[in-house]
């Protein structure tokens, strides 16, 4: 059964989850997600970002623990929840149709579907109508699969390293448009390992590694209690985080103990919070 | 809304299963149809009516079902294809009877359909090249007719049908890649096994044995003759239900189980 609520939720309590009971990959998690942000979950490699996101849309199920979606649970994988759900895979399926059959045959799934936003997401997105959809490039099949989601008007969208296999004008224009759609009533959570594409468009950072959150933090959170800047020498007090050699000296990422105003760099964020995770914690209190 | 069943929900699902992979629901399914149509030509020609009638009615029958069945549920062999299915908007008891509806029920129908044209006009054919005035017009008439669908041997096939491809259906929601492969090779190991290790048991029972049929029959040696102990009625019939009807019928019911349970 699930419940009403006021406001859009990804509720997770106490989540584990391995592909094999005795190796879990999450152990414990609890994570609350509200409508009204751009969500971006940062992780290396096998860190089980794309486990995570296949746990919210019902794809994987929990070996313990809950995750409620709206006060649904993903794992019945309901079509009244799914239509208010869509998951944008790493590799993305596209059949031998042209783009006008696809929408024809998979959009009437979504009630929100607009058509014109879809025609409109496509010119933004530079995808020609060539023909038939599996004959397109790799980066052409996402961008249709992105503005097929996008004009789907799901209340969650998630995506799974959605700008792999895009060129760099595209990968801007990804950031235009999902910047351009996103309204407070929605989730859009972005699953990555390419830090610097979500640059200006996330507005809450998610970090997990070795099956662990290490942070959940607002960009805004972040500037609070850290500072990015470049040093000629690094500070003797303060908890440094994070030093990196650059052209003008040290990059660090140190305690905002002194309120400095600074601009957000996520790859050092990144770097920051997995090689200190216990004062990263600490600070950010979790 | 209905999460279980919904009408429009589920034409607009059928209508996507068969319009999205045209090639693999359409191509082989006429594919299938031509292959009945050669292997009839060509059994009639060698081994007469008999042989072409049964050969194309078990393999376009079970065999044909069994192939298309793996298609059906055959999304898995990607991760985005896999994803893209268990993710569409539809509830699992709509993707199952989707699959079971193409697979199951409208091509054995088209089959049977496409049989009977095909079975009818060999046989006409034949009658109408036979002399009316020869002295063996009746019996020659009378020694070829059209297959009949209530027949016993077209109830075997229906049972291998049944059997068959609820196998596939299950199968191909266990193996993600080559499922057709792999639920063939598993099949002929489980007829193997079963076989084989009703040999044993009933060597082990009787010593000396010239035959073992599963729950059937046992041949032994006496002297110079031999002898045959039958499964009593009772007992055999029920093995024989079991195995034709309710295994089957568990089959086509897990595929929804395993389809809900599916984690990709």
């Amino acid at each position: 059964m699930y419940y009403l609520t006021n406001t859009l939720m990804i509720e997770i309590q106490n989540l584990s989850f391995g592909y094999k009971k005795r190796k879990l990959l999450y152990r414990n998690l609890n994570l609350k997600l509200e409508a009204g942000s751009i969500y971006g979950l940062l992780g290396k490699n096998g860190a089980g970002k794309s486990t995570l996101l296949k746990n919210f849309m019902g794809l994987l199920f929990p070996t313990d623990g809950t995750i409620s979606v709206n006060g649904y649970s993903p794992k019945k994988r309901w079509p009244s929840f799914l239509e208010t759900i869509y998951f944008i895979p790493e590799e993305v399926y596209v059949p031998g149709l042209t783009i006008d059959r696809y929408k024809n045959l998979f959009s009437p799934f979504y009630p929100s579907f607009n058509e014109e936003q879809f025609n409109s997401y496509l010119d933004q997105l530079d995808v020609k109508d060539k023909g038939k959809l599996n004959t397109l490039s790799f980066g052409q099949q996402k961008k249709f699969i992105i503005a097929f989601a996008l004009a789907c008007n799901t209340k969650v969208l998630l995506l799974d390293e959605p700008t792999n296999g895009l060129d760099i004008p595209s990968k801007i224009k990804f950031r235009k448009l999902i910047a351009s759609i996103f309204t407070d009533d929605k989730i859009i959570f972005i699953s990555t390992h390419q830090i610097r594409d979500l640059d200006n468009l996330i507005d809450r950072v998610i970090i997990v590694d070795n099956g662990e959150l290490l942070l959940d933090a607002s960009i805004q959170g972040i500037a609070q209690k850290l500072c990015f800047k470049t040093v000629t020498e690094l500070p003797t007090t303060g908890n440094i985080l994070y030093a990196e050699e650059s052209l003008k000296g040290q990059s660090i990422v140190i305690e905002n103990t002194q309120h400095e105003d600074s601009k957000i760099n996520l790859e050092h964020l990144f770097n920051a919070v997995t090689e200190n995770p216990v004062l990263s914690k600490s600070i950010f209190q979790l | 809304m209905n999460n279980i069943f919904n009408a429009k929900r589920f034409w607009l699902l059928l209508k996507k299963t068969v319009l999205e992979r045209p090639v693999q629901i359409f191509g082989f399914t006429g594919l299938l149809l031509a292959l009945v149509l050669i292997m009839y030509t060509v059994a009639k020609t060698l081994g007469g009516f008999g042989a072409a009638q049964n050969l194309t009615f078990i393999w376009g029958l079970s065999g044909g079902s069994f192939f298309l069945a793996s298609f059906v549920f055959g999304y898995f062999s990607s991760n985005a294809s896999g994803s893209s299915f268990l993710t569409l908007p539809a509830s699992h008891f709509e993707k199952w009877l989707c699959g079971v509806l193409i697979a199951g029920v409208l091509y054995p129908l088209i089959f049977l359909l496409f049989y009977r044209v095909v079975d009818s006009s060999f046989v006409i054919m034949y009658h109408h090249s036979l002399d009316p005035a020869s002295p063996f017009y009746k019996q020659q008439y009378e020694s070829v007719y059209v297959f009949p669908f209530t027949g016993i041997i077209a109830w075997k096939v229906y049972q291998m049908f049944f059997f068959l491809t609820g196998a596939m259906f299950v199968g191909s929601l266990y193996f993600n890649k080559a499922a057709f492969i792999k639920v063939s090779i598993s099949i002929c190991i489980l007829v193997i096994g079963v076989v084989a290790l009703n040999w044993l048991m009933s060597k082990l029972f009787f010593g000396n044995i010239n035959d073992a049929g599963p729950l059937s029959h046992v041949t032994i040696p006496l002297g110079k003759e031999e002898g045959t102990i039958q499964v009593p009625d009772r007992i055999s019939d029920a093995f024989n239900y079991s195995l034709w009807y309710i295994f089957p019928a568990m089959l086509w019911l897990l595929a929804y189980t395993r389809l809900r349970e599916k984690e990709f």
